[in-house]
């Protein structure tokens, strides 16, 4: 790069020497590694429950923050989980961590939901089929896993992101620090939002008739969730 | 709320007012609120989500036309802390500094080189850019600043020894000059060599002594100037007429 007078001017300085992270505040559970789930619970369901979809539908409640780990999976949309992915989850992040200095805990219980299935090739009816597998259900914003321990972001990334994807809803891995900078800028862009006629507004006080239209769900929803999809554009 | 309605519906003649009736076929046409395929919207829906949809707040003047302050207050480096300390240090305690371009030199070279200069006591640091140029903006060498490009070194001493400096560095074609602030003076390289080539102070202050005494030491010639000049003109006169009256005696008196 020229300088005055057009003489090159060399861009080296001095070297800035960063400090080490510091991982004094981790503390490790007894077993690093991921428990084994069950396919089925340990008292299996004797009588067959409905299908509730509603535990797939909207924002979840349980295990949005961390509790232990620094990093994790966070769900971007409703699904159940079954005995497969879990197996998926264990084996991969089992593979890819160091159990010496990381750690991974999981945030969804086994499989608790049972699903039945009629066989293939009858017709309608003759009653509720035999119960075929269990699921847990997982709502959108709620934490698969976390992993922790004496890592950064950078290395845990690349193997929690190939989990994510084999997930069945969509899945980013995320930092303590990425998951506060997101609500964050989900709340700026819910107060900057210059538009005057918002979901909530014109749902609240049924403006035009829309609530012919809509869900009495959709009160507590506001238009960020469409059945078990999460709108990550909206509002 | 569909069940209420349809309970209602059942009760009496009690119907809402406002209300409407859906008819008991609603419920089971089309699919349940959560699939897994992406449910069609109905078109008044569409139309109210791309109602409420979120607009960025856009301010009078966009943000890249204001003035941006590049890199404000990043924390600074304790390294360099020091070594600035150690460069006003170097400038408050040494009379003469003499800033060179230096281009790479061999090791055995360099270490010559301060060889030398030490045996002068002249001390050879080197300096970076990025260290020196906020000392010298805010102390009295302002105007070294420009001096401070490329690769550079600094020639202190405590006394101002430019002839043996100088020798040395014309010994040495890899460092070259550029100027120099000798006794709050800033010199340029024909500076410098002007000042080699003046005498030592003692010879100077010798001659100063001189320059003013002589001045003190013409006074008394100038004053007995006429004086001397009167008693001249009477010696010659008397020689003269001694010499007209020769053998005839001296007049009295």
């Amino acid at each position: 790069p020229a300088g005055p007078g057009g003489v090159a001017v060399p861009r080296a300085g001095l070297k800035k020497l960063a400090l080490p992270p510091d991982y004094s505040g981790i503390t490790f559970p007894e077993k690093p590694k991921l428990k084994f789930m069950d396919k089925v619970p340990a008292v299996p369901k004797v009588r067959r429950e409905p299908r509730r979809l509603r535990d797939i539908r909207g924002p979840s409640h349980v295990a949005t923050d961390f509790t232990q780990g620094q990093y994790g999976i966070l769900a971007l949309g409703g699904g159940y989980l079954h005995w497969g992915h879990f197996e998926m989850i264990r084996l991969t992040i089992g593979r890819s961590i160091d159990p010496k200095s990381m750690f991974a805990v999981w945030r969804v219980p086994a499989p608790y939901k049972s699903v039945t299935r009629k066989s293939l090739g009858h017709r309608m009816g003759g009653g509720k089929g035999p119960v075929d597998h269990y699921v847990t259900a997982v709502k959108s914003g709620r934490l698969v896993v976390e992993v922790g321990g004496r890592c950064e972001f950078e290395e845990v990334r690349p193997f929690l992101a190939r989990v994510a994807q084999k997930l069945p809803f969509p899945a980013i891995p995320v930092s303590r620090e990425s998951l506060r900078e997101m609500r964050r800028e989900e709340e700026e862009k819910r107060l900057g939002n210059q538009n005057p006629w918002t979901f909530e507004r014109v749902v609240a006080s049924n403006m035009l008739g829309m609530r012919k239209y809509l869900s009495p769900y959709d009160l507590r929803l506001k238009g960020r969730y469409w059945g078990k999809f999460f709108l990550k554009h909206r509002v | 709320a569909v069940a209420v309605k349809m309970a209602a519906l059942g009760g009496g003649g009690t119907r809402w007012r406002r209300a409407w009736l859906p008819a008991l076929q609603l419920l089971r046409r089309g699919s349940k609120a959560v699939t897994r395929h992406w449910k069609a919207m109905h078109f008044q829906r569409q139309k109210l989500l791309a109602v409420t949809e979120y607009l960025p707040p856009r301010p009078a003047v966009p943000p890249r036309c204001l003035p941006r302050h590049a890199a404000e207050g990043h924390e600074e480096d304790a390294q360099a802390r020091v070594l600035r300390r150690q460069v006003e240090e170097t400038l408050r305690s040494s009379r003469m500094v003499a800033v060179c371009q230096y281009n790479s030199m061999p090791d055995e070279d360099l270490v010559t080189l301060r060889h030398y200069l030490r045996k002068h006591g002249i001390r050879v640091q080197f300096v970076l850019n990025e260290v020196v140029r906020p000392v010298l903006a805010q102390s009295k060498y302002r105007n070294l600043l420009p001096l401070f490009v490329c690769r550079n070194i600094l020639l202190v001493s405590p006394e101002a020894r430019a002839r043996e400096m100088l020798r040395v560095l014309k010994g040495v074609p890899q460092v070259n000059l550029l100027g120099a602030c000798i006794d709050d003076t800033i010199l340029s390289r024909q500076g410098v060599e002007n000042l080699a080539q003046l005498p030592p102070l003692e010879v100077s202050q010798g001659q100063t002594v001189a320059a003013l005494a002589l001045l003190s030491s013409q006074t008394s010639s100038l004053l007995q100037r006429g004086p001397a000049h009167l008693t001249a003109l009477l010696d010659e006169h008397i020689r003269r007429l001694r010499d007209a009256e020769g053998p005839t005696e001296p007049p009295p008196g």
